[in-house]
């Protein structure tokens, strides 16, 4: 064997036999003259190549130039958080990846497919036949998006077996497309508040609209162009990230009103329910807020939506999925719009009687009360040549200036109103803001200007009923604010939902101090007013709403709804807690709430009780009363004493004088079930119930605080006398209004 | 004893150095081209800027051992392969048919051995026609040779390749190539030169009508429509004209010293195949004239070494086999050099050693081993260099 190698590598010169040609001198000869002719051909390519230079060089440079396209590329920025007071996160951009498919490169290499296949096959949840037709039939494909937004965790089983090719050979073609998608940790926590992100950057409703250039930041880019010696410079801006906002929300704070607002309503929803298959309440509308500071530390609307899937309507049993099929394009967009829109800035309505806080400010301050005066409450008052009626069609008697508020009594407070003038009464609703934006820092606010009376053409009735939050609209956002400054000491601050503005490092931008806007009465009058609010709350209408072991002040609402007559109520508590020393203030809204028998404020009061009982010791706000064995049942059973959370029992029982004292078999007497009125069988009006005179339904006195004028439909009826009432027509248009 | 001394110095074996230097040097710059030009496209497409310079170093090494083995075997022992060659090269034509064939840029000319290891048959055909005109050539009486019919039984195997080459493997330049090898080394043996100027003028003016048929008949024939846009690219600059005006635009903007090592914009995917056919223009961008002179110089040295080798050959067959592989040489780099200059029509040549492709350097290196065989069985003595 080794021989027979040696034999083929060696060689023998000497073995030479005779007959072996030799290149002969003419071949030679040939060969140097093949050998110029080469010669000759390279230099003929060299002066070829020399003219294409000469000739074209300047030209060609320049085509060269023209072709190229400086492919710029975006590097996208990062949208800034949103932080709530103690840095949690509210909502934050993260980067996700797009799985792009480049079925050019899969099928220009050989022997690729399969292997890509097998290994997407292995990693994500993928019809690999389909995409296999995909990448055979579209072979020029460069782009194709096979999943979107996936996250990091997603992809890093695949892209650990394609930067392993050793292992996994031939994953070609795949390639991952960076962005930012807008998560919200908390899903619906305060989504109204907060609000979303359409598309990358422009942010719909609540903070996510209001502070959008200020969360969005500038994308950078990655380009190259030209210098003067014609070199390609690549040259890089980095992407200038959004800044970030601290808001004043506490999250622990809103998911506490979350809780006992969605509580409440799942007690009065579905099939149990007044109106079958609805939800608790048209919206429900929370708002916390520190009264010595303006800060919102929550707001919540009900219903609500998911941050993170805000454009599905079955997710929150809104609607059911036939419902959401037989929905024209148009109906989806307002009934999402509907969800989506922040009752607490954007929705208007009459305050009812919490509003009285404000009337009797006034009149306080302006010096009309002194607090000495004494009512009499017969059910009703002709102002105006209109009967208006009290909630309480006996009426309350006697009453201090103290007692009308205790017993919301609308006699006493159209009497105050007499007494002040529409004057001084619209010059301090104005000071409280009513009728004015509040400009707090959220997208959205309901402009109310139209929808307050002009003290010019203010009637005597008008200004009767203005007295107990009747005729004008408000915000939620608006009353709390005023009614901030009513037990704060008369300082208006303006309503703030963010604090602090932070660069994308971290750095501190802007700190947004509390801005006192105007002081709306003095202090003592404050101080003043915080005794009479207590006493709503220890012997009025108010002792639903106060939680175990706290002094409380406050004041209920309840406010028949345009078209009056419907038996549609807007009831309501606003609460401020300690009394001594107001740390919060409270104010809870419902919006019809579904139940037979709309007009309790109780239904408010007993969601701001249940969240006071928890807020306010988290706040560090302690127990300062005895708490008795049943009380402290309840919190143990509310959780806040042992820790854990359980439903709380409703308390129908408990029922204040505010709400009509209704005999069962009045009630079966009355044949109309929406309304509560005795209807004529043959004309279809309305009846009286004690007289049977056919009546209008506004006229209605059966709505507790919402008793208004006897004849006002035939005031409008005419047509003489819209404007003088001005609330009329508007008001309804206006019930929900941008 | 000096006697003795300098006859040891006559006897003792010689080896071409210089040849060697020039063909590693090739190589490596090569290498640094292939990477220079193909980087940016590989990451793009592959995600692996070395790809193609991985593929053609392995090959390197792979050829490096052939090319050792040939240096080390005698040639002699080739010559009784020549028509076995010739046997072997027509069977592997006819493969590419077959289900081993494989088709690349539409193009099936190619055989798959293994995985994704595959070859070109023309590569083997060229080798094979240089083989077998050297061992007809070295057989045949120089009388024999200069009559018409003697030459027209050399050329007429390698003619039937070259014509296999171009309708089997529709590959029109490896048949030019091997056509083009046969007729150089007949010419070399042949005293006679007539019948050669005679030839070279028919084919002058065939290539005169055919040029004139392409510009004023109306033809859709893929090569007559070549052939028009070959003299005016630019009728066409996003169809056949593309690549074409693409490496004039690469060549013209270089200038005397070009862009620099890495500079090109056209390799950035404007240039097709530009670490391939095309890779000339790209040299051109960035090293400019100055740098496609060097090339061009490099390869004139390697022919002439080649040329020395021949004519110091200790026998015919071994001259004639270094003929051959001079005329590969010297026909594949002036064809390359000409098409990227669109001083002729486009056709698909890669420049030796420099283009990708791993077979390809392989059989290259494989022929030059043949021709430091021949130089180490040159006798000193003998001849003055």
């Amino acid at each position: 064997m080794i021989e027979r190698i040696k034999e083929i590598f060696s060689f023998s010169p000497q073995r030479e036999p005779e007959n072996v040609r030799h290149f002969t001198y003419s071949m030679r000869k040939k060969l140097v003259f093949l050998f110029f002719i080469v010669l000759l051909a390279f230099v003929g390519l060299s002066v070829r190549l020399f003219m294409i230079n000469k000739e074209n060089g300047e030209n060609y440079k320049r085509k060269i130039l023209s072709q190229q396209n400086y492919v710029s590329t975006t590097l996208p920025y990062k949208r800034g958080d949103i932080l709530d007071t103690n840095g949690t996160k509210l909502a934050y951009s993260e980067k996700v990846y797009n799985l792009v498919v480049d079925s050019s490169i899969i099928n220009s290499v050989e022997g690729a497919l399969e292997p890509t296949l097998a290994a997407l096959d292995a990693c994500f949840d993928v019809d690999i036949n389909e995409l296999r037709n995909f990448i055979v039939t579209n072979k020029d494909d460069r782009y194709h998006v096979l999943f979107k937004k996936l996250e990091y965790e997603e992809i890093a089983d695949f892209v650990e077996m394609q930067s392993n090719p050793s292992e996994y050979p031939n994953i070609k073609g795949i390639w991952f497309e960076s962005e930012y998608k807008r998560v919200y940790p908390y899903g619906s926590l305060a989504c109204d508040t907060i609000g979303f992100t359409v598309g990358k950057d422009i942010g719909s409703f609540g903070l996510e609209e209001y502070y959008n250039g200020i969360l969005n930041g500038t994308d950078g880019r990655e380009y190259g162009y030209l210098t003067d010696d014609l070199d390609v410079e690549r040259t890089t801006i980095p992407a200038r990230d959004g800044q970030t906002i601290v808001s004043t929300l506490d999250a622990n704070i809103q998911s506490i009103v979350d809780k006992y607002v969605a509580q409440w309503n799942h007690e009065h929803e579905g099939e149990n329910a007044y109106r079958v298959g609805e939800l608790g309440s048209k919206s429900t509308g929370v708002i916390v807020m520190d009264p010595n500071n303006g800060e919102v530390l929550a707001m919540a609307g009900y219903p609500v939506f998911d941050l993170n899937n805000p454009r599905s309507l079955s997710e929150n049993g809104l609607y059911t999925e036939e419902e959401i099929v037989a929905m024209t394009e148009e109906e989806r967009y307002d009934a999402l719009n509907q969800i989506w829109r922040n009752f607490c800035i954007s929705d208007t309505y009459e305050p009812g009687s919490t509003a009285k806080s404000l009337t009797i400010s006034a009149g306080l301050d302006a010096g009309v009360l002194t607090g000495n005066e004494s009512y009499n409450c017969g059910g009703v008052l002709e102002v105006g040549g209109h009967k208006i009626h009290c909630h309480k069609r006996i009426g309350h008697g006697t009453l201090t200036l103290s007692g009308a508020l205790e017993q919301s009594c609308n006699v006493a407070l159209m009497q105050i109103g007499s007494a002040m003038g529409s004057g001084t009464l619209a010059e301090y609703l104005s000071n409280f803001n009513v009728g004015l934006k509040t400009n707090i820092d959220l997208a959205g606010e309901a402009r109310t200007d139209t929808l307050v009376f002009d003290p010019d053409n203010m009637g005597s009735a008008d200004l009767a009923i203005s007295t107990f939050g009747q005729g004008y609209n408000v915000t939620m956002i608006q009353m709390a604010s005023a009614f901030c400054s009513v037990v704060n000491g008369g300082y208006y601050y303006q309503p703030h939902v963010v604090k602090e503005i932070r660069n994308a490092d971290g750095s501190v931008a802007e700190k947004i101090t509390p801005r006192v806007l105007k002081q709306t009465i003095s202090e003592s009058t404050s101080d003043r007013m915080k005794g009479y609010l207590f006493n709503v709350c220890d012997i009025g209408t108010g002792k639903t709403a106060v939680p175990a072991g706290y002094l409380i002040g406050g004041k209920t609402g309840t406010a028949e709804m345009y078209p009056r007559g419907t038996g549609n109520y807007v009831v309501s508590f606003i609460g401020f807690a300690p009394v001594d020393d107001p740390q919060v203030v409270v104010y809870v809204v419902i919006d019809r709430p579904n139940v037979d028998h709309q007009p309790h404020s109780t239904f408010a009061q007993e969601i701001c009780k249940n969240i006071m009982t928890e807020l306010l010791p988290y706040m560090q706000i302690f127990r300062t009363e005895e708490i008795t064995e049943e009380e402290k049942e309840q919190l143990r059973q509310l959780g806040v004493l042992s820790g854990y959370p359980t439903m709380i029992e409703p308390d129908e029982e408990e029922q204040t004088e505010e709400e009509p004292i209704k005999p069962a078999d009045s009630i079966q007497a009355q044949i109309d079930a929406a309304t509560g009125y005795a209807i004529d069988p043959n004309t279809g009006e309305y009846l009286d119930p004690e007289t049977y005179e056919p009546i209008d339904p506004t006229t209605s006195d059966l709505g507790g605080v919402g008793a208004l004028v006897d004849d006002s439909l035939s005031i409008r009826a005419d047509g003489t006398n819209e404007t003088e009432n001005g609330y009329s027509e508007e008001d309804e248009a206006n019930m929900n209004v941008d | 004893m000096p006697i003795r001394k300098k006859n040891k110095t006559k006897n003792q074996s010689f080896f071409d150095y210089t040849l060697l230097f020039v063909v590693i040097f090739l190589i490596a710059f090569g290498l640094i081209m292939i990477y220079s030009t193909s980087s940016y496209e590989a990451t793009g497409q592959l995600g692996d800027s070395t790809y193609y310079l991985r593929h053609q170093f392995i090959a390197t090494i792979a050829g490096t051992f052939v090319m050792f083995m040939t240096t080390m075997i005698d040639y002699h022992r080739w010559e009784k392969y020549a028509f076995i060659g010739m046997g072997v090269s027509i069977i592997l034509i006819f493969l590419v048919l077959t289900p081993m064939g494989v088709e690349v840029n539409g193009a099936r000319r190619w055989i798959r051995v293994v995985g994704s290891l595959q070859f070109q048959p023309a590569e083997i055909v060229k080798i094979a026609v240089i083989l077998f005109c050297a061992s007809m050539i070295t057989h045949f009486s120089k009388k024999k040779l200069a009559t018409f019919k003697g030459a027209l039984i050399v050329i007429a195997a390698p003619a039937v390749m070259a014509l296999l080459l171009w309708q089997i493997t529709d590959n029109l330049s490896s048949g030019i190539i091997v056509g083009g090898i046969a007729v150089v080394m007949l010419f070399v043996a042949d005293s006679d030169y007539k019948k050669y100027i005679i030839a070279f003028l028919i084919v002058v003016a065939l290539g005169a009508v055919v040029v004139y048929a392409a510009t004023h008949m109306q033809s859709d024939s893929f090569r007559m429509g070549r052939i028009a846009i070959w003299l005016d690219p630019e009728k066409d600059p996003d169809g056949i004209g593309f690549q074409t005006l693409q490496a004039l635009y690469a060549i013209g903007s270089g200038g005397i010293f070009g862009k620099g090592l890495g500079g090109s914009m056209q390799k950035l995917g404007f240039l097709p195949e530009a670490q391939n056919d095309m890779i000339f223009s790209i040299i051109c961008e960035e090293l400019g004239l100055f740098g496609a002179l060097a090339v061009i110089l490099l390869f004139v040295l390697l022919i002439w070494r080649c040329m020395v080798i021949a004519n110091n050959a200790p026998d015919l067959f071994g001259a004639l086999l270094v003929v051959g592989v001079m005329a590969h040489f010297a026909i594949q780099v002036i064809l390359n050099i000409a098409v990227v200059t669109n001083t002729m029509p486009n056709t698909g040549i890669s420049l030796p050693f420099i283009s990708y492709g791993g077979t390809s350097e392989m059989f290259l290196m494989a022929e030059i081993g043949l021709v430091l065989n021949v130089s180490r069985q040159i006798r000193l003595k003998d001849n003055v260099m």
